[in-house]
């Protein structure tokens, strides 16, 4: 996956192309409005993306101790009702907790980081493929690297493509 | 802009005795290029008449996809219409200070035909003039590629357009100052560690030179959608900012990667004549390989793709913040897809054999 520009950065630039290229040509006040509402949104999936796996978990492992609590609050309470919030306590309430997600962006910094590596690597095999003492050695080196990148922009390109061919052309 | 354009056109017919400006308005789809089409009623001699004209704006210097003179493309569309039967639009001429319209621009005629060339490709309305059209645009180009060099290339000017060093003193020279030109690029472009693909492609490309053919006037953007038609002839080429001395088969490359970015089968047609290629090969007599046109997808996919994704990674770095060069990031990455069948990476193809174009 790219990481510049990552999700983030593709829909700030969304936003920002509603600003400059749309809405300064939207003659309906309603459309207007719908274009704001959009950005909205969009600026709102933007706040909730950093957070949004790290406040699932929380949630999660507070919710499975919140069913616990609820039951144990019915002491002495009878009934289908409380038998049921019982029953749950003691099933979902257990479920063990999940581990917080990995921190987005020291992430994109760790990979960020490797995928220099590579293309400094690739950057130095020229000169060795190029020397005929080296050349072989060389030719495999390029084909490790290879064989990493081939799968990786085919899945890319099945997940981010949206349909074939391109928009305003021809 | 009326006004100016008025002006402008007093200045480039002087025998004109009264412009007004008439239905201006933008022409969506041009990329590289910010383009309006508008009509010009002028009188001269007593008599009025109305002028079909479009004009074609540089974007401002961040968000250019590509930086070449609008000054060279008047003076090649001239030469062109005046010393092959390649049709292109008259070109009136240009605005090259940037005080009047923002940026330099250029005035050229607006040609008769359909630009919405996707309408000859599956199931489109035109289907059926497809391989009489794809027949007519391979004989122009084979005319373009077989043309006299000094004839169009106007005071040397497309020997080296964007004025980084290319040297057509030789094929060998031409390719070797390229190659130095794509890879001395590369941290230009590299918005994503992801492009490394791309400098894979350019030492490749280095690494594995071809044998030589004769340089040509090449368009530089012979695309699917570079070209206007109509009842099964070409009526226009279009979009001659790119075009410059080079190798034939980087059009033909470009080509196949434009193919396959816009879902289009250019490179099928003419059917009869065994595809663009064999008919191709048929009127220039190049004789050129499927391997070789492989090696030019990626050398003319790189030629456009130095500025172009420079641009991008331009926007990526907030230079500007032109949308295009984000969206462009979607729609390009099967191009990224097929270096890797090209360049023989282990996995892209089915029976790709690992290490072959090492």
């Amino acid at each position: 996956m790219n990481t510049q520009p990552g999700p983030d950065g593709l829909i700030e630039g969304v936003i920002i192309g509603l600003e400059q290229e749309v809405l300064p040509f939207v003659s309906s006040e309603k459309a207007y409005a719908t274009v704001a509402m959009m950005q909205s949104i969009l600026q709102g999936v933007r706040q909730m993306l950093p957070v949004y796996d790290a406040y699932l978990v929380e949630e999660h492992n507070s919710m499975t101790s919140t069913l616990r609590d609820a039951a144990a609050a019915l002491d002495g309470v009878s009934g289908p009702e409380a038998d049921r919030i019982r029953e749950r306590a003691a099933t979902l309430g257990h479920l063990p907790d999940l581990p917080a997600p990995h921190d987005r962006e020291a992430l994109i910094d760790a990979h960020t980081r490797l995928g220099r590596a590579l293309e400094a690597s690739i950057l130095d095999l020229d000169t060795i493929q190029r020397s005929p003492d080296t050349a072989e050695a060389g030719d495999r080196s390029l084909v490790a690297i290879r064989a990493h990148l081939a799968p990786r922009v085919a899945r890319d390109t099945a997940v981010i493509s949206v349909s074939a061919g391109m928009i305003g052309r021809g | 802009m009326d006004d100016r354009l008025a002006q402008l056109l007093h200045r480039l017919l002087p025998d004109v005795e009264h412009v007004s400006i008439e239905a201006l308005e933008p022409i969506p789809g041009g990329f590289s290029r910010e383009t309006f089409r508008f009509d010009a009623r002028v009188r001269r001699g007593g008599e009025e008449e109305v002028l079909p004209l479009i004009l074609r704006k540089d974007p401002p210097a961040a968000a250019a996809l590509l930086h070449t003179s609008r000054q060279t493309e008047h003076e090649l569309l001239e030469a062109i219409r005046t010393h092959t039967n390649v049709p292109v639009s008259a070109s009136y001429g240009c605005e090259m200070d940037p005080s009047v319209f923002g940026e330099p621009a250029m005035v050229i005629q607006r040609m008769h035909g359909s630009g919405h060339t996707s309408n000859l490709f599956h199931d489109g309305p035109d289907v059926d003039q497809a391989d009489d059209v794809m027949a007519h645009l391979c004989e122009l180009m084979a005319e373009l590629h077989t043309a006299d060099i000094s004839k169009l290339n106007v005071g040397g000017k497309l020997s080296d357009p964007r004025d980084v060093g290319i040297d057509t003193s030789s094929w060998d020279a031409y390719m070797d100052s390229t190659f130095d030109y794509y890879i001395r690029s590369y941290p230009d472009l590299a918005y994503d560690p992801i492009a490394m693909i791309i400098l894979d492609g350019s030492l490749w490309l280095r690494r594995q030179k071809p044998r030589p053919l004769p340089l040509a006037v090449v368009h530089g953007d012979f695309n699917p959608a570079n070209f206007l038609y109509a009842d099964g002839k070409v009526t226009a080429l279009i979009d001659w900012e790119n075009t410059r001395i080079g190798d034939p088969r980087e059009d033909l490359g470009w080509m196949v990667a434009m193919d396959n970015m816009s879902n289009t089968t250019v490179m099928s047609h003419p059917k009869q004549k065994g595809g663009f290629l064999a008919y191709y090969n048929e009127l220039t007599g190049f004789d050129i390989t499927p391997e070789e046109l492989g090696y030019f997808m990626i050398f003319g996919t790189m030629n456009i793709a130095v500025p172009i994704t420079s641009a991008v990674k331009r926007r990526v770095t907030k230079e500007h913040t032109q949308f295009l060069h984000l969206y462009l990031l979607q729609p390009s990455l099967p191009t990224l897809v097929a270096f890797t069948q090209l360049l023989g990476y282990p996995g892209a193809t089915p029976d790709s054999d690992p290490g072959a174009n090492a």
